[in-house]
Order: structure tokens, then C-alpha cells, then sequence
């Protein structure tokens, strides 16, 4: 049993009765009167000089109401980081890669708005293209922005200890070189959006995001409105996994238009825009050398790490230095060198997604120690765990494990997989492989420095007592932050969670950074707890007076105010609750006082009962430069085991079993927090075997569709042992900490362990097809 | 992505569709489920000005076995060739086909005649169909027509189908005593996938278990899928074992010719040519032991 009475708990989600019944209004659901339909013209070339726009046939074209360009629209610079603002929201002078914004059109219909942007005559230079880091790294090579030479986006240089004297101690040193590919995130909903400017000069936006508040700041900054005259609306939002973590073009141009017309304009991206917008995983060039002792300490690191970043920054910087930062953990390592270089490339901008930074690394490293453990002749297993940190660990980049139930997440998968017996023992063909990973639990610092709270959260109740509805600025993007919300509302008031309402996703209702850096558990838990709090307080505040007992005596568990000690007699206030409700059929029953007489009181005594909650990260460790990306109040990590088939044929891999195993701290919901392992495990899978964003030499995507780009199907899942591993994290609400994104680390090194263990060849190149693993056997074959 | 515009026609009876046909000749497309020619239409690589649908015609929709043959409607759906006992148990590797097409939602819509039509070289129903030898009969206003499967399509998206006529039944032999079929397609994952290579063999044994029919079909490997002679003429009049089809499979190898593009390698998909040769083989022997 457990002691809480809401959280902690397999409480159904709040959202699930509309979605499936499909009346959850998602962005693309709504309308306006007079809306108009808005489409844009991005660029079909790579690389050009704009020569020259002319809209003039557009805008003669009967229907159409608005075409804006960079002329309207200013070239005020914006992105992610205010250290790389690149971006405008449409190109002036220069297209950087194919699907660059170069022109918006409003119109009555869509059919309308798509022809203009097709009437919309753009003369082009075209210029030299850069598809890989080679090619933007090479010397004289073209510069795709003047203000970053040598197309160098950012490059981070880091170390701890001393790499070089370490590595003479050491009796095994290890190099390997390992590649990703760039992804697309493939989320069900594509972005969409609908602006209005009222005509009171207020203007409102509903879109797709993860993130309203930094879509307030960002569409503020560049149309030049104050803060307080745009509110960003989120409305049921169909997955965004780091990608729509940042404003983009459509957001700005769909605003734009609708202050020139006056009406309210409706955008979206076809599934081909979700893939030029992209913003998803980079690719990654991993060089890592490793030293161990003899008897299985790892002691050393050296990485050196090259990103294609696409032809913006996005989130690059951030990315780039969560690619070495990272693996500062879980293992007690006290020396790591860190080289990072992020290239611009004619592409579409990579950004952050699940597992940001960390997963490309975490495979390549997780591997080479797999290959190292055989070569020590110790069980992958063991050598990790006798490498692993423990709560109350720092590592080398000042990451500090605040609770750590790593070990429990290892002895777990291996009772749960009955590894002991199958390691080694599987015939040709099957294989089983394990990998760790861990994540941050919310980034430390915001993308703009601030001492801004990274989440407020207002709790109101209902004038009858009866309800709380919580106010809250956070996104509710599918992985279930609503319901967890309102579970911790609901224990920390102590009323029944069908008492509690959330509205979230509205910047009018307060700050919240929003659904990425898998904080929202964790902070927008402790506001939502602090509001709870304070509620409570003013009920219990009111009672004490009107029952002449000390608010210490009193508490409120499922609905009823508790006394500690003497029960006070309190019928005077049941009456005044009956006389106000006359007629109304909720007259409470029973012998005890209800929660919602003793809200309806203070309501009474005091006016509307809101409490307000704020959260701030504690001052996090770390002074070095870059020290602000990897460091949290808390991490998540995990553990797991993949069990694979390989078809020594065709080379076809089939991951047979997953047994997984997560520390989220507390576990607030256990039901989400398993989803959110299974999620991980299918997005970890897809990346591992099938998944790329394929290009011709011309720089189009050549599968921009889901028939191409082959994520997993439902088919291609295993079955899942989900294992929810608790500990008490001290910097949490309850205890809680992350699973969205530390549950994808380990997915693909396990499945990339047991490949090998089915095969006996290392594969250094991700997605592992058919066709991959069939050229490595076959060269193994020819050995 | 927004759908051209075009003229949408609903004919209820075969000969009013042949009317219609005939009338817009080239500017007219037949659409059954629409599966394949919608996206082609949202993808601007067809734009028929009239859109003929063949879905209200119930004599398009059935299936039959009759005088020894099994006889499918041009409209009936790949979802109802999954479930039709005719099909699986007298020519099964054509279930297998189908149970192989997309997901259970394209299936429930995509028809046979549109797999047909519409002439992938990819398609999963092709190589079983030519491995049993089925025959097509189109109907257009000046009668109706047979035609060997074989020599039905002529390039990537092009038939032998006049723009007048459209596809009104598949006719498949049941196969006789000793016969048996397998069909396997090989693609990254394990549903809604396009194949890198798709293989279907048939083979018949006469009474002293020596292969006297032997049809062996490549898919993917070629601009339309592909007869493999090499590999029947070494498996016509020999006794069936696994070092036979081993050859029968390096022979198939021969047969093709394969691209490189995105999906694979053309060394890649020759190789797996032969794996799906010889696999098939052993389906098809299995089954005809069982069907002596
Ligand atoms: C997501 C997805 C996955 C798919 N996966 C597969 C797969 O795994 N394997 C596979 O083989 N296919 C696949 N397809 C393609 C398609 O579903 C099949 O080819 C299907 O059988 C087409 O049938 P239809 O009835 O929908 O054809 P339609 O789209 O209606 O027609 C296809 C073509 O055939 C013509 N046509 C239709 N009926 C006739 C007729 N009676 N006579 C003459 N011409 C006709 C049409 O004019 C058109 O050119 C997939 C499609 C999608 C969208």
C-alpha cells in the first residue's frame, strides 16, 4: 500500500476520454469566422543568392489578402540561444538550405494561398552547396554565415583531470569511431497554428508547441509587440520530442499576416514541411578513446565529436556541449577531454531531440565498453556496475547524483531477463545485450539567462468549495504533464483527484519554460506543490480562526478536514454551508467536515481562494565554460537489456525482448512513467534499425514521407519488461524526477551489444539494416 | 498537399464504367480503393481529368471457384483475400501476398485490381499471381479480352491496359496434385513497408517427384517484375533438394537486374535474390508433398 493517496498511483489520465473519442481539439481542429488560410514559399534550391522577389502576380491574384516577405516582415535576428540569433524570419539576400522561408501568403482558401505562393517569381544565383562536415570544414570552403567562419556553428573544448597522464596508467586503451544518422522526430501532429490580431492590438496564438512561453518571447521580438499583447495558446498537442521546443517561421509568418489583415490566419505543415522545418536529431561523428586498469577501472576519456548542424543553430550549442557533458556519467570517471565542433551545412537545422545530445554518445561509448569488458574477460554487467557512481556522487563536470538508483536498475533487468543464463549461452544468431544511460531531470539554467522561475502555477478554487483548478503555463504535449499535475495538487491539498481541473498551456496563466530538458515533472511539480500548499494553508487558515484551533491540529486527506487532537464542534459552519447551498443536491453527509465546506467558508470569510506556486533551481555546480548545459537539480537513469534475433541470411534483426528498468525518483503516475519507458524503447529501436533522413546531392530530402522514413511499426515492438525503479530524489516534488528522455540512452547501445553478441562483428554505423549487418557478415565471412 | 481537381464519376454497372471510359479515353482514370493513385494525384505525378470510380460495381467484387479455377473480382480487397478460405487453401502463397501488402487500414481499401494496376515492381500480389500463371480479363466497350499475367505489364506504372478499358476479374488455375507455391518479401520492418525484394516460386511434382512445372518471379529487381528462366530450366526435370535449389538460387541471381537506390545496394538485392529463391523453394516443395 502505498502512503499517498493520489500520486504514486495508476490514476487514468485526465485527457484520455477525449482523445479517444476524438473530441480533443487539436490546433488543426479550429476555426474563426473570416479565417484566412495562409501558405508559404520556401526555397527549392540549397544554396543562392536572392536576386530578386517579385510578388506583384501574387498579389493580383483574386483572393488573396496578404503576401509578406523579408521587406515586410524586418530582419530582426532570432533562434534558440541569444548567443546564436541567425535566423530571420524570412531571407533577404541569401537561402541557406532547400525549404528556406522566403515569402507568406494570406488567402480565402488554401488552394488560393498555395497558388500565389506559386505566382511569387524569385530570381536565384544559385552558389556551391555543403552537405557534409567535410565539405563546410574544408578549407576555402563557401561560408554560409559571414559571422561564423570556417562554418564552425560551435565548438566547445573541455577537460577534467589530466587525460593524457591518466592514459599512462591505464592497461587498456581503446578507440572507436561511431555514426548516426540524422533523424526526423515523426510525430503524429504536424505544427500548425492559427493567429489572431484582434482589433484592439491583441494578439493571440494557437499553436502546436512545447513551449508557449518561449513562442511569446520570440514572436514579441520580432514583430516588435510588447510581451503583454501577445499570448501564446497551446492547445492538445500530438507529440513534440524536442522539435517543437523553439518558435518556428510559420509561428512568426502566421502572426504577421494576421496584424496586416486584420483576421485570423490558419497555417500548417504538410508532413514534407515536418521534415524541411526538421530541427530533429543530428548526425554525429563520435572518435572516443577509452582507458581501464587491468582490474576494471575505467579511468580515462577522450572524445572528439563533429555535428552536421543543418544551416541554422537551432539548439546546436546546446547540443553540442550535451554531446560531450553527458558522459560524465554514470560511471566514476575522473578524467575526461572533451573536443566538440559543430559545422553548418546546406540543410535543414538540426536541433534537440529526445535524449538531446546524449544518444548518438551514449551508443558509441556504451559499445566500447562492452568490447572492453570482453576484453578484461568480465561480464558487461559486473564492469559496470563496479564502475558505477552512487547517490551522493559528483562527477568530473560537476553533475551530481542527488539520487541514484542505478544499481537497483541493474540487478533488476538482470533477474527480469534471466541474464545469467542466457549470456554467452544463446546459439548464432541470438544474441543479448545491455547498455546504462542517464539523463538530466530539467535543464539548470533557461535559454536566455534569467532570473526569471522556470514555472509558476496558480491554484484557484471554486467558489462552491468544491473544485481546484490549477493555472499553469506548461505543456501538456501527450507524455501525460497534466494529470501528473494535477495528481500533485490533488495529494497535497488532499481532496480527491476528480476534484482537481487543470488548464495549462496558456502564457495568460503564467511563466512555464515549457515541455523540454524533461523538466516538467520535476519543476512545474514543486510550483504546483508550493500553490497546493499555499491553498491548503488559507483554508486551514480560515478554520482555525472560525474553530479557535491551531491550523497544527488540523490537516485535509481525501476530501475531509482531519483533526488531530479534539474535534471541535463545527456546526455552525455546517449550517451557514447548508444555507448557502439551499436547494442545491450536494449537501454534504457523514459526520466529519467536509473540504468543500471549509473552502466554501474561507471563500466566504475571504474573497476567491488562490495560492501561487514558483519554482527555481537551486545554484547547480559547475563554473567552467558550458558548465550551464548538463547540469540539473536532479538525473534520471536507467538500465536495459535487449534480446535479439538476427537473420544470418538476410541480415535482418528483430529485437525479440526488452527488459528496462528506470529510476524516476518517485513515480508521481506509474502508468506514464512505463509509457514513457515504452516510448523510448520504440523511438530507440527506430533510430538503432531503420531510421534516416535521406538526401540526393542536390540537398532535397529524398524520403520526406512516412511510407520512407520507416518508423517503427507497432509490428516491430517487442515485448517490454518495464521495470519502475523508485528513490527518494531530495531536489523533487515527492521525490520525483525524469523518464521522457533518459529512457531512450540505453536503447540503442543494447540492441547494438546484442547484435554483436548474435553476429560476433561490431557495427560502427547506425541504422543497423538489413543490408548493413549483411555486408558485415559477409566481409567477416571472406575473414 | 492538396488533390488536383478533376471530374469524379460513380458508375453502378460494368457497361455504363465501359460507357465512361470510352468516352474520356486517356483524360480518364479507373480508381478502386485508391491507395496508390490518390497519393499519386496529391504528389502531382497523375492528374486524370476524370476519376472513374469501379467501387459501386458488384460484379467487380466477387470471388468464385469454378470449372477449376479461382476467380476474384478486379474490386474485391486485399483485406478479404486475407480472410477468403478459396484463396488460402488452393492458392496460398496469394494469402500470403496480401497478408503482406501494408497495414491492416491500406488493406481494408486496396484491391487487387489496383495492386495490378497500378504496376510497382515492388507489389506484393504480382509475384504469387504470375507464379500460379493467373490470367486477367479487361472489358472495355468493344468486348472483353484475356490475358497472361506475364505479359501484362510493360514498365514502372504502364500495362498492357488500354485507357478505354479497365481489369474485371483475375483468373487463377487451382493447382493440381503435387504443386505447391511460397511467396516472401524481405523489407526493413514488419508491416507498411515498400520491399527490397520480393520472390514468389511454384513448382509441380509429377508422380515420380520430378519438378515438371517450375515458375520462379522476382520483384524489385527489374523495371517490371521478372520471369527468373535460368533458374526454372534448372529445376524443370529434376528431383527437388536443398543443393538443387541452392543452384536454382544462384541461377536467379543471374535473372535480375537490380538497382541502386536509396532502399539497397544492387549487390545487396542480388544477393537476396538467391536467399528468397531458395526459401521459397522450400515452401513451395512442403506444400506440394502435402498437396500429393
Ligand atoms: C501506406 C501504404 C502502404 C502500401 N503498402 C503496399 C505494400 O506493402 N505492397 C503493395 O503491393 N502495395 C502497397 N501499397 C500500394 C497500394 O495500396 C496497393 O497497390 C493497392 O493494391 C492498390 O489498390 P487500390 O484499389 O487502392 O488501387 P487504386 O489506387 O484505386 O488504383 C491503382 C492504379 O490502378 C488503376 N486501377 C485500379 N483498378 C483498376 C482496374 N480494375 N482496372 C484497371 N486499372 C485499375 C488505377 O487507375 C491506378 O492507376 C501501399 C499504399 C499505401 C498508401
Amino acid at each position: 500500500m502505498s502512503e499517498y493517496d493520489v500520486i504514486n498511483s495508476r490514476a487514468a489520465r485526465l485527457d484520455a476520454p477525449d482523445k479517444v473519442t476524438g473530441r480533443a481539439v487539436f490546433v488543426d481542429d479550429m476555426s474563426m469566422p473570416g479565417m484566412l488560410y495562409g501558405a508559404m514559399l520556401q526555397s527549392p534550391v540549397a544554396h543562392a543568392k536572392i536576386l530578386n522577389v517579385d510578388i506583384s502576380e501574387a498579389l493580383k491574384l483574386p483572393g488573396v489578402k496578404s503576401v509578406v516577405t523579408a521587406k515586410e516582415a524586418g530582419l530582426i535576428n532570432y533562434g534558440v540561444s541569444p548567443a546564436r540569433y541567425d535566423e530571420t524570419l524570412f531571407c533577404s539576400d541569401r537561402v541557406r538550405y532547400v525549404g528556406d522561408e522566403i515569402a507568406a501568403v494570406a488567402a480565402v482558401d488554401l488552394e488560393t494561398a498555395m497558388e500565389a505562393v506559386s505566382l511569387i517569381k524569385v530570381t536565384y544565383e544559385e552558389l556551391p552547396i555543403l552537405l557534409t562536415v567535410e565539405e563546410a570544414m574544408a578549407e576555402g570552403a563557401p561560408q554560409l554565415h559571414d559571422k561564423y567562419p570556417g562554418n564552425i556553428c560551435a565548438e566547445v573544448h573541455q577537460e577534467f583531470g589530466d587525460v593524457a597522464t591518466a592514459f599512462k596508467e591505464c592497461d587498456i586503451i581503446k578507440t572507436t569511431t561511431f555514426t548516426n544518422k540524422r533523424q526526423d522526430a515523426a510525430f503524429i501532429e504536424p505544427q500548425g497554428v492559427l493567429a489572431n490580431y484582434d482589433l484592439s492590438g491583441h494578439l493571440t496564438l494557437y499553436s502546436s508547441t512545447q513551449v508557449p512561453h518561449y513562442v511569446q518571447r520570440i514572436v514579441s521580438m520580432v514583430l516588435g509587440l510588447p510581451m503583454g499583447k501577445v499570448r501564446v495558446v497551446k492547445p492538445y498537442v500530438g507529440g513534440g520530442f524536442g522539435i517543437k521546443a523553439a518558435t518556428n517561421p510559420m509561428e512568426l509568418a502566421a502572426c504577421l499576416l494576421s496584424m496586416k489583415t486584420r483576421k485570423p490566419v490558419k497555417m500548417n505543415y504538410s508532413r514534407e514541411q515536418v521534415f524541411l522545418f526538421s530541427r530533429a536529431r543530428h548526425q554525429f561523428v563520435h572518435k572516443m578513446t577509452t582507458g581501464v586498469k587491468k582490474d576494471g577501472t575505467i579511468v580515462a576519456l577522450e572524445h572528439e565529436c563533429y555535428l552536421d548542424g543543418g544551416a541554422y543553430s537551432s539548439f546546436g550549442i546546446a547540443t553540442v556541449y550535451y554531446a560531450g557533458s553527458l558522459l560524465g556519467g554514470p560511471y566514476k570517471l575522473q578524467n575526461m577531454k572533451y573536443d566538440g565542433y559543430r559545422a553548418y551545412t546546406n540543410k535543414p537545422a538540426c536541433g534537440a531531440h529526445r535524449g538531446h545530445g546524449g544518444v548518438a554518445a551514449r551508443a558509441c561509448w556504451e559499445q566500447q565498453l562492452d568490447m572492453i569488458a570482453e576484453e578484461l574477460n568480465m561480464d558487461p554487467l559486473d564492469f559496470r556496475l563496479m564502475n558505477m557512481m552512487e547517490t551522493g556522487d559528483v562527477s568530473c563536470n560537476d553533475l551530481s547524483m542527488s539520487s541514484f538508483g542505478m544499481r537497483e536498475c541493474i540487478e533488476a533487468i538482470k533477474e527480469g531477463s534471466d541474464w545469467k543464463s542466457k549470456k554467452g549461452k544463446l546459439p548464432k544468431g541470438k544474441g543479448i545485450g545491455m547498455a546504462c544511460g542517464f539523463f538530466v531531470s530539467g535543464a539548470g539554467y533557461p535559454i536566455y539567462r534569467s532570473d526569471t522561475p522556470h514555472s509558476t502555477m496558480v491554484i484557484k478554487l471554486t467558489e462552491d468549495g468544491g473544485s481546484a483548478i490549477l493555472y499553469s503555463g506548461s505543456a501538456e504535449i501527450g507524455q501525460g504533464s497534466d494529470t501528473a499535475f494535477a495528481m500533485i495538487a490533488a495529494e497535497t491539498i488532499g481532496i480527491p483527484l476528480e476534484n482537481v481541473r487543470i488548464e495549462s498551456g496558456d502564457t495568460d496563466f503564467g511563466v512555464d519554460l515549457g515541455a523540454y530538458s524533461s523538466r516538467q515533472t520535476l519543476m512545474t511539480g514543486h510550483a504546483t506543490k508550493e500553490a497546493a500548499e499555499d491553498v491548503k494553508q488559507q483554508v486551514l487558515d480560515v478554520l482555525s480562526k472560525e474553530l479557535n484551533v491551531a491550523v497544527e491540529e488540523m490537516d485535509i486527506k481525501q476530501g475531509r478536514i482531519i483533526f488531530k487532537n479534539e474535534t471541535p464542534d463545527y456546526s455552525v459552519l455546517k449550517t451557514a454551508y447548508i444555507k448557502e447551498h439551499r436547494g442545491w443536491t450536494d449537501q454534504p453527509e457523514g459526520a466529519y467536515l467536509t473540504f468543500n465546506e471549509a473552502a466554501r467558508i474561507a471563500f466566504l470569510v475571504k474573497g476567491p481562494i488562490v495560492g501561487t506556486g514558483k519554482y527555481s533551481p537551486p545554484i547547480l555546480g559547475g563554473r567552467f565554460k558550458g558548465a550551464a548545459v548538463g547540469t540539473s537539480p536532479a538525473y534520471g537513469c536507467s538500465a536495459m537489456i535487449a534480446e535479439v534475433s538476427v537473420d544470418m541470411d538476410t541480415g535482418h534483426v528483430t529485437v525479440d525482448k526488452v527488459t528496462d528498468a528506470h529510476d524516476c525518483g518517485k513515480a508521481i503516475n506509474r502508468t506514464s512513467v512505463e509509457a514513457q519507458m515504452q516510448g523510448s524503447i520504440s523511438m530507440g529501436l527506430g533510430e538503432a534499425l531503420f531510421e534516416e533522413v535521406k538526401f540526393d546531392d542536390k540537398g532535397h530530402i529524398i524520403n520526406s514521407d512516412l511510407a520512407e522514413y520507416k518508423i517503427p511499426t507497432i509490428l516491430d515492438m517487442p515485448p517490454v519488461d518495464a521495470i519502475v525503479v523508485e528513490t527518494n530524489e531530495p531536489n523533487g516534488p515527492f521525490g520525483a524526477k525524469e523518464v521522457g528522455e533518459g529512457g531512450i540512452m540505453p536503447v540503442i547501445p543494447a540492441i547494438l551489444n546484442a547484435v554483436y553478441d548474435a553476429i560476433g562483428e561490431r557495427i560502427y554505423e547506425l541504422p543497423m539494416s538489413s543490408e548493413r549487418i549483411y555486408m558485415a557478415l559477409n566481409k567477416k565471412n571472406k575473414k | 498537399m492538396l488533390l488536383p481537381k478533376f471530374k469524379f464519376h460513380e458508375p453502378k454497372t460494368e457497361q455504363e464504367a465501359c460507357q465512361i471510359l470510352t468516352e474520356y479515353g486517356d483524360k480518364a482514370r479507373p480508381i478502386a480503393g485508391g491507395t496508390d493513385l490518390v497519393v499519386n494525384m496529391k504528389k502531382k505525378l497523375m492528374s486524370p481529368e476524370h476519376v472513374v470510380s469501379l467501387s459501386r460495381i458488384a460484379s467487380l467484387k466477387g470471388l468464385q471457384k469454378e470449372n477449376g479455377f479461382v476467380k476474384i473480382g478486379a474490386c474485391f480487397t486485399v483485406a478479404d483475400m486475407i480472410e477468403a478460405k478459396d484463396i488460402r487453401e488452393n492458392v496460398n502463397a496469394l494469402s500470403a501476398g496480401a497478408a503482406a501488402l501494408g497495414s491492416p487500414l491500406v488493406r481494408n481499401l486496396a484491391t487487387i485490381g489496383g495492386n495490378l494496376g497500378s504496376a510497382r515492381p515492388a507489389a506484393d500480389l504480382p509475384p504469387p499471381l504470375m507464379a500460379y500463371g493467373a490470367t486477367l480479363i479487361l472489358k472495355s466497350g468493344k468486348g472483353k479480352r484475356n490475358i497472361a499475367i506475364d505479359d501484362f505489364f510493360k514498365s514502372p506504372g504502364t500495362t498492357e491496359c488500354r485507357p478505354d478499358e479497365f481489369i474485371a476479374e483475375i483468373q487463377v488455375l487451382t493447382p493440381p496434385a503435387g504443386a505447391g507455391a511460397g511467396y516472401i518479401n524481405l523489407g526493413a520492418r514488419k508491416a507498411q513497408d515498400c520491399n527490397i525484394v520480393n520472390v514468389a516460386s511454384f513448382i509441380c511434382l509429377n508422380k515420380s517427384g520430378v519438378i515438371d512445372t517450375a515458375r520462379v518471379i522476382l520483384g524489385c529487381v527489374g523495371p517490371v517484375h521478372l520471369r527468373a528462366p535460368a533458374a526454372e530450366k534448372i529445376l524443370m526435370g529434376e528431383k527437388p533438394d536443398k543443393v538443387l535449389f541452392r543452384q536454382a538460387a544462384d541461377a536467379a541471381k543471374t535473372d535480375c537486374l537490380p538497382i541502386t537506390d536509396f532502399r539497397g545496394t544492387g549487390e545487396y538485392k542480388r544477393a537476396m535474390v538467391g536467399v528468397l529463391t531458395q526459401r521459397t523453394l522450400e515452401i513451395a516443395l512442403d506444400e506440394a508433398k502435402k498437396n500429393n
